[in-house]
């Protein structure tokens, strides 16, 4: 009954979208309510349609869109268990979000068009996971994407902030156009395949050529080099909006937007785009050949050294920030590294497995780090200021905020009690992560996967309690008068917290189910199933031990003050100097491609091409005047004398009388 | 054929017929007061009409009275383009007509006009083209001057009446040249002789009834050399009327043209591709390189008019499927672009008058500057016409145009990448430098609205004006979005033209 509605899931966000815009000014709370609405309506029909199909239904509704040539182009709706545990998720976090952004944005004058610009980026982000095909799939990741630089850039008249729009917008549309280029090879190949009659390939009536579905079935006719070439291009768009190396720049600079767009946008919901294109597209993945290394398909591969480097190399970045928001940036970046890890390293020994483990961390990190940034952004309400360097001794002021954040720090790092089964949303979910990297490195004896995970583990422990400690404990760095924010926004904190907290629970039912979603599809994934694997006590022990000494460490230097920071903390150092200038990524981004090359040699070049020679000789001297000219002698034969015009008449029968006769030859 | 055949599928002409006269009759028993309701009226006759139409006749040919009237794809086509020209132009009338207390008259000659290019687009004998050509002119030539007290209005009826008048004449003159030669103006039973006996067609008196026509015809369309009447009344009319007779009457030409000029080209195969090719070059090229200059929108709009029937006669030119059916398309996306623009200056004209009575050329180009902060709607509905208009997807004008020129392209170059036609690919690249050209003139239009501060305050924008924009701009954008059903009825009408 309620997949019957599916496609209002994305139309009531889409309706909330116009209505905000145009009548937002005028509702109170700048319209607020009807987006929060909307999206609560998405949210039920989302779990009606989940306790409808679970646990092995599907919903699939496609209408023909157009047609090229003998191949029509759909549009359509697939709910499998992937797209239903994302569509919960995403409405979820993101009716939680809208509701925290009444109390958050309540100063701001603009913030009817700020509910506007997220209703559509609910919608443009919920029709990414409910597209059936990749077309619509890549059209909808476009518009999620316009709207992630819209929300960026929100307090535009901050020179900062529309710098840092204009360039998630570049960074990402680099992944992007090779995102595009991959689904025009692929349609290619698909219409080659369909061509030959050798291949006895047919696309099923009801279905169309660029369907998942139809993508899926023809994996065993495509050219295996093409294969390689169409996942890695696929795998360039994920790396450019999941913020990995080497497009993981834009991510902490996004930080500009409100920290409630931080929390759902570049937290939660649309950065983990590019982890669910991977997973959803992880058949094409798993089946390209093992050329680099054996048993280990390509793709995945560098799926896997790509998102564990990630995972690290954010991680070391999260150490030295000061500004609350950009550690979580990092957080973040490196978290969506873990997510690919585990499809890269657990896909390649454990085949769709990898789909549940990676999608389970997805779920719980957007938990727990949406907590983290809305808790993030009530400490900003109350200190107003971002620089963790300010705050202070804020637990005794702000108790409901410091705890759900100690809840949701937890959580990232990945606290619990193995053997037990007792722990945090994120202590079950890296837990898998990390033992799929291990149980990869067993098999193919490649351990650097795991080296990276451990590490990264780590490390994330010590730069999320460190902010903890800096934020909550000691004395207070700053006079400002802080309080507790109103419960508008720390209801949504205590939710999530429950969720970060409890979660992990349903961690056997959720791989299940995820699991079976290509046995679902009817795909096979050609993927040798490993063995049930049995690490050792250390290796299950290991992710927790790490994970409460990098608590420890951050206590002693942190709150303890037993070591003193200031020394390792100076300009002299040159790894915090690396670290701090982020691997001077910013500089080589920015200042080398973005101004040196493309600035001052492309642009300028094409700029004095353009102005001095085509507009300056060409367009200027001669078109733009002579068209102009021309116009004028024209409008002046326009003289407004009927007599005039009917003459002009009789000349054009006369006119035509000629070519006529020219054509047909001879009177 | 007998007479007792089953009249059903002539309904809306029948009921825009009897709502005429009902009208009229109507406003001779109310009050001027109450005379605003008949507007209404009107909208809810041709409404019911459009729905009619979409409904039946789609597919299959139906002949009525001695086959001189037919219902096909074709007529069906163009019956729905004019329909939805005039319901635009009635609902924004019920605004820009509200309280005058001849507005009676004025509805029935719009219904009268839509019946007349009615059966213009079934004609399927010279007697009912010709019939349906001035019972629709003769209504446009009251309705141009309707603003009786005002000069430029009187001015561009008279004008438009002297010159259609002697377009009547050619058009009727090249009618009985033709039935002198065959014996029948049954546009068939032409075509049956000509194709038995083609140098007929290509005798000195053949060819000089097909001038007569495409003269004729040409007038209508505003092709150049033909045109010139165009601008001086688009710009003197009733912005309403303006409306109606660019994005409506002009078609009329069009449909006229398909089924008795390029039928007969079919049936004579005679390469006359080239004096085609000719026309509609020069009228895109002038109607864009005159437009450059202007700086009353009115006069803009009516130079891009001609600037798309040069488009839409690229129809001609090559005479496939489909070309034809690209043709049709940008005809019917023109309908909705054209006349929604013109209804927006309608709006703009509201808002200058509102700001001074005594106001003069109120559709000068300074009046459109901060119009996007004055009247959202109405320089979104701008937006969306003038980019559709310049061909930019999605709209109706880019699928006309990519249709036109693929139809073109593909006639040059085989399907082996062999250019086989040079000079029909010059005139694609033509056509698309011609593009590039109105964009410099749209933008201006775009730039001023929403670049430059407004000259005055906010307005409320009527809602009879916003419901016809809104109806214009879902059109346009929802067949740039949709094409697949458009392009299959204009397919299945291009089949009738060829004769398929």
């Amino acid at each position: 009954m309620f997949s019957d509605f599916a496609a209002l899931i994305v139309l009531l966000p889409v309706i909330a979208f116009v209505l905000t815009l145009f009548l937002g000014k005028k509702l109170p709370h700048g319209g607020a309510y009807l987006p929060i609405a909307a999206i609560a309506g998405s949210f039920i029909i989302s779990a009606g349609i989940f306790l409808e199909i679970y646990p092995e239904g599907i919903v699939q509704q496609s209408i023909p869109w157009f047609s090229s040539g003998s191949s029509t182009m759909n549009m359509g709706i697939l709910i499998d268990p992937l797209a239903i545990v994302m569509l919960l998720m995403v409405t979820f976090v993101s009716l939680l979000i809208h509701i925290y952004a009444v109390g958050y944005m309540s100063h701001d004058p603009a913030k009817s068009r700020y509910f506007a610009e997220t209703s559509l980026f609910t919608a443009a982000m919920l029709s990414v996971i409910l597209s059936d095909n990749i077309l619509q799939f890549f059209i909808s990741w476009e518009v999620v994407g316009v709207c992630s630089f819209l929300l960026i850039g929100f307090w535009y008249h901050k020179p900062s902030a529309a710098a840092a729009a204009k360039k998630a917008f570049l960074v990402t549309r680099i992944g992007d156009v090779l995102f595009l280029a991959g689904i025009v090879m692929l349609y290619v190949e698909l219409a080659r395949i369909i061509e030959n009659p050798a291949n006895a390939f047919e696309i099923g009536s009801g279905n169309f050529i660029l369907q998942f579905k139809t993508m899926f079935e023809a994996i065993p006719l495509i050219d295996k080099t093409q294969l390689t070439y169409i996942t890695l291009l696929f795998f360039g768009g994920a790396v450019g909006k999941s913020g990995q190396f080497p497009l993981h720049g834009w991510l902490p600079d996004a930080m500009e937007g409100p920290t409630t767009v931080s929390a759902l946008i570049h937290a939660a919901t649309m950065v983990t785009a590019g982890v669910y294109l991977v997973a959803r597209t992880f058949p094409m993945f798993a089946a390209t050949p093992d050329t680099i290394s054996h048993g280990v398909p390509d793709a995945l591969l560098v799926v896997a050294y790509i998102g564990g480097f990630t995972a690290l190399f954010a991680a070391t970045m999260g150490l030295v920030m000061n500004d609350i928001k950009r550690v979580l940036a990092y957080s973040t970046v490196s978290q969506l590294g873990y997510m690919m890890l585990a499809l890269g390293t657990a896909g390649a020994v454990l085949g769709s497995k990898a789909v549940g483990i990676s999608m389970f961390h997805l779920i719980s990190h957007a938990f727990f780090k949406a907590l983290l940034f809305l808790c993030a952004g009530s400490v900003i309400h109350a200190v107003g200021t971002n620089d963790i360097r300010e705050m202070g001794g804020l637990f005794s002021k702000m108790k409901i905020t410091a705890v759900t954040m100690f809840i949701a720090a937890l959580s990232l790092a990945g606290i619990g009690i193995p053997f037990l089964n007792i722990g945090t949303a994120g202590f079950f979910s890296k837990d898998m992560i990390i033992e799929g990297a291990f149980e990869y490195g067993e098999v193919t004896g490649d351990m650097i996967p795991y080296a990276f995970a451990v590490i990264a583990a780590l490390l994330t422990s010590i730069y999320i309690f460190r902010l903890w400690f800096m934020a909550f404990t000691g004395k207070p760095r700053s006079e400002r008068h802080s309080h507790e924010s109103p419960s508008v926004m720390t209801i949504p904190l205590m939710i999530l917290a429950v969720l970060a907290l409890f979660f992990g629970f349903s961690h056997t039912g959720f791989y299940g189910y995820v699991e079976s979603n290509f046995e679902l599809m009817g795909v096979d994934l050609g993927v040798h199933e490993g063995e049930p694997f049995h690490p050792s006590v250390i290796v299950i022990l290991l992710p927790v031990i790490v994970g409460v000494v990098g608590f420890l460490i951050a206590y002693l230097i942190y709150n303890k003050r037993i070591l003193d920071m200031s020394k390792i903390i100076s300009s002299q150092n040159p790894l915090y100097k690396l670290l701090y200038n982020r691997y001077y990524e910013p500089k080589i981004g920015a200042d080398l491609i973005g101004v040196k090359l493309t600035h001052d040699v492309a642009a300028q070049t094409g700029e004095f091409i353009d102005r001095k020679i085509i507009d300056g000789l060409v367009i200027d001297t001669i078109i733009s005047s002579t068209i102009f000219k021309i116009g004028e002698v024209i409008r002046k034969m326009q003289t407004g004398v009927v007599q005039n015009y009917a003459s002009i008449t009789i000349l054009g029968v006369a006119l035509l009388l000629v070519l006529l006769r020219l054509e047909f030859g001879g009177i | 054929m007998n007479l007792n055949v089953n009249f059903i599928l002539l309904a809306p002409e029948i009921l825009l017929t009897v709502l005429a006269f009902a009208v009229i009759i109507l406003g001779l028993l109310i009050t001027d007061r109450s005379k605003n309701m008949l507007g209404y009226i009107s909208a809810a006759g041709i409404l019911a009409s459009i729905v009619y139409v979409l409904g039946n006749g789609m597919t299959g040919k139906v002949s009525y009275f001695y086959d001189s009237l037919v219902v096909d794809p074709l007529s069906q086509v163009f019956k729905l383009i004019f329909l939805i020209v005039s319901l635009i132009a009635v609902i924004a009338s019920i605004e820009y007509f509200k309280n005058n207390r001849n507005q009676d008259e004025y509805y029935a000659l719009i219904l009268l006009s839509t019946v007349g290019m009615m059966v213009v687009a079934s004609a399927n004998d010279l007697i009912a083209l010709f019939v349906g050509f001035e019972l629709a002119s003769m209504s446009t030539y009251v309705l141009a001057g309707f603003e009786k007290k005002n000069p430029a209005s009187l001015e561009a009826a008279l004008k438009y009446f002297l010159i259609g008048s002697l377009s009547s004449a050619l058009m009727l003159f090249g009618m009985s040249l033709i039935y002198g030669i065959t014996g029948t103006t049954n546009i068939p039973g032409i075509i049956d002789f000509f194709s038995i006996a083609p140098f007929a067609a290509e005798s000195s008196l053949g060819v000089l009834a097909m001038i007569f026509l495409v003269a004729g015809f040409g007038f209508k369309m505003a092709l150049v050399p033909f045109h010139m009447w165009a601008p001086d009344t688009y710009e003197g009319a009733p912005s309403v009327v303006s409306s109606l007779l660019a994005a409506g009457s002009k078609k009329m030409g069009f449909v006229a043209a398909f089924r008795v000029i390029v039928l007969a080209l079919v049936a004579i195969r005679a390469d006359v591709h080239f004096t085609f090719a000719i026309l509609a070059i020069i009228t895109m090229t002038y109607g864009n390189v005159v437009a450059v200059s202007q700086r009353s929108i009115k006069r803009m709009l009516a130079y891009s008019s001609i600037a798309q029937a040069g488009y839409i006669a690229l129809a001609f030119v090559v005479t496939t499927q489909m070309s034809i059916a690209g043709g049709i398309v940008l005809a019917l996306g023109h309908a909705l672009m054209k006349g929604g623009a013109f209804i927006a200056v309608a709006v703009v004209g509201y808002m200058v008058l509102s700001d001074n009575k005594n106001a003069k050329n109120i559709d000068d180009l300074s009046n459109f500057a901060g119009l996007g902060k004055r009247a959202p709607i109405t320089a979104l509905g701008f937006f969306v016409f003038f980019l559709a208009l310049a061909g930019i997807p999605p709209s109706a004008g880019f699928i006309g145009k990519l249709l036109l020129f693929y139809s073109i392209t593909i006639e040059a170059i085989t399907p082996t990448g062999v250019l086989t036609s040079s000079w029909l690919l010059l005139i694609v690249i033509i056509a698309i430098l011609n593009s590039a050209l109105s964009i410099y003139y749209y933008a201006r239009v775009i730039k001023y609205m929403y670049v430059l501060p407004p000259v005055g305050e906010k307005i409320k924008e009527p809602a009879a004006y916003v419901t016809a924009i809104l109806i214009a701009v879902v059109g346009t954008i929802g067949i740039g979005l949709y094409p697949e059903p458009f392009i299959n009825m204009a397919m299945n009408a291009a089949n009738i033209v060829l004769g398929v």
